[in-house]
């Protein structure tokens, strides 16, 4: 990936909000509308759409065409993003590609979901004959299975796991656009007493449900340059990787994709681990970041506990993680989230985090996880490192 | 989750015509599993192909039913169909011929199943005269 030829000029995000009543469109114009303020552009200029799936609206065949249509969006590169939580930051990467491949010039990449008004979701594929018999509690149930797997092999420290817990809630409380419900403070007891849902994973290790949404625009530095952009985010490096091991029936479930996508984003932007200034990681689950600190290298396997334990990761700290309060204390806005951490990421690399703006944010790196797979940990891993 | 239980129905799964010698073996109580005769591998779930070798000559052998829990979970708050059920175990099972099986550890307190311990299958009767696949701790 060749440095800074590509640009992010501007984001927005919809409040996160339990059952909104909103039309998932009606997300969506409010995400155009001020990412084309935050970016300083007229609608004419979009020319291309990268749109996330939505629960809303998942049993329609036209998803992507008919949200431009919505939009008022005529294009040259149209697409919807199936990878779960991890098609934002995928749309971002292929929004880079087709900018420099010259099929359009100025992408949208929106994701908007109110999964918690409609849900129209109904996953099939193996999961009837083989998921669903078992009684298997969808995400909870999986991360139960990789926690168990992950305590008997590794230390698993509850303090840090509290600890993560709660820097990210209080982070949240500096966070207008999180979810009410979660803008309350935290403490190590009220973690840890939070009642199992299945074992080892509590109510508190997961993500609570929401409707919302988040928007970025892409476009060529060069173009950003021409429309007079004042502040621009470059993706510099980007790894991805789905079914890490799908041909291995034995693989073990605590190794993953990341291990491949992050060495890979690191290496094109020429960075390790110790020069990243933040860290946005797809949260679903708080052991899913333990699992990425090491599979992308901040720490060795199975020292993610102690990692955290020993780090300042506030936004005051030394690698800030999920300086917006990330999905655990944020919400997650169902197959949009993962434009969340994405959209927080830019928001620092723009200097415009209010109260918890990181001081020298010069770069940062964000993840993304998506779908569940049968046996084993997560179906896409996806790493982008962005600078300013 | 005992499978005695009177009233609660499993879910019955939907099979696909690729996945049909599965079910139809559960009839006879038979566990059989997808073989590919070129790597001389097993898998599981069935797929179309071979996940060795991305064709289509795939065999059904009989297994033993035998394995270890690789990952277990107690699952306290459970989907629908399960309310009420609660608490019952979910475990990853390593079969003994190098697959790894998702079902129920059934017959034992959740708290006696662990990681490591050996379980074998027992078949939990379904509708339609199909039997699903659970697994009990192999007791000395």
């Amino acid at each position: 990936m060749p440095k800074n030829d590509i640009a992010i000029i501007g984001y927005a995000e919809a409040k996160n909000t339990i059952a909104s009543g909103r039309s998932v469109y009606d997300i969506a114009g409010e995400l155009l509308a001020a990412a084309l303020e935050s970016a300083q552009l007229d609608i004419a200029s979009i020319d291309g759409l990268a749109t996330c799936l939505s629960s809303s609206e998942a049993t329609n065949p036209f998803w992507s065409p008919f949200m431009g249509d919505y939009l008022g969006l005529e294009l040259n590169w149209c697409q919807g993003m199936d990878l779960g939580g991890a098609s934002f930051l995928g749309g971002v990467a292929r929004a880079c590609e087709a900018i420099r491949g010259g099929a359009c010039e100025t992408v949208l990449v929106l994701a908007a979901d109110a999964v918690t008004t409609v849900d129209l979701s109904r996953v099939a594929a193996y999961r009837p004959e083989w998921q669903f018999p078992v009684g298997l509690m969808g995400p909870p149930g999986t991360f139960g299975l990789l926690a168990s797997r992950y305590r008997s092999t590794y230390d698993l420290d509850d303090r840090a796991l509290a600890k993560l817990a709660i820097v990210q809630r209080e982070h949240a409380l500096m966070n207008d656009n999180a979810c009410e419900k979660l803008r309350r403070p935290l403490t190590e007891e009220a973690f840890l007493s939070s009642r199992a849902i299945s074992d080892p994973i509590r109510l508190l290790d997961c993500v609570m449900s929401c409707d919302g949404g988040s928007a970025v625009i892409v476009t060529s530095t060069e173009n950003a340059k021409r429309t007079g952009a004042k502040r621009m985010a470059h993706p510099i490096g980007y790894g991805e990787r789905t079914n890490f091991g799908v041909r291995d029936p034995l693989v073990d479930v605590l190794e993953g994709g990341h291990a491949v996508a992050g060495p890979r984003a690191l290496a094109q932007a020429g960075l390790t681990p110790a020069d990243i200034r933040m860290f946005h990681p797809y949260d679903d689950f708080l052991i899913a970041v333990f699992l990425q600190l090491e599979h992308i290298g901040f720490c060795d396997r199975g020292k993610s506990s102690e990692f955290v334990l020993g780090t300042d990761i506030s936004h005051r700290g030394t690698l800030p993680i999920n300086t917006g309060g990330g999905q655990i204390s944020a919400g997650q806005a169902g197959l949009a989230g993962g434009g969340l951490n994405v959209v927080e990421a830019i928001r620092q690399l723009f200097n415009e985090a209010g109260t918890r703006q990181v001081a020298g944010a010069g770069n940062a790196m964000v993840t993304g996880i998506g779908c569940i797979p049968y046996a084993r940990n997560w179906s896409t891993s996806n790493v982008m490192i962005l600078t300013t | 989750m005992p499978e005695t239980s009177a009233a609660w129905k499993r879910p019955q799964p939907i099979p696909t015509n690729f996945t049909a010698p599965f079910w139809e073996a559960t009839r006879r109580r038979e566990f059989v599993l997808q073989y590919c005769p070129v790597a001389k591998k097993f898998q599981h779930f069935p797929r179309p192909v071979s996940l060795y070798t991305g064709r289509r000559d795939i065999e059904w052998r009989a297994v033993s039913g035998l394995g270890t829990i690789y990952a277990i979970t107690v699952t306290r708050r459970g989907p629908a169909a399960f309310r009420g059920r609660e608490p019952y175990i979910v475990a990853t099972i390593e079969l003994d011929e190098g697959v790894r099986f998702m079902s129920n550890v059934v017959n034992c307190a959740p708290e006696e199943a662990a990681i490591g311990m050996r379980v074998r299958i027992t078949w939990d009767p379904l509708e339609d005269g199909l039997n699903y696949p659970v697994f009990e701790l192999a007791r000395p």
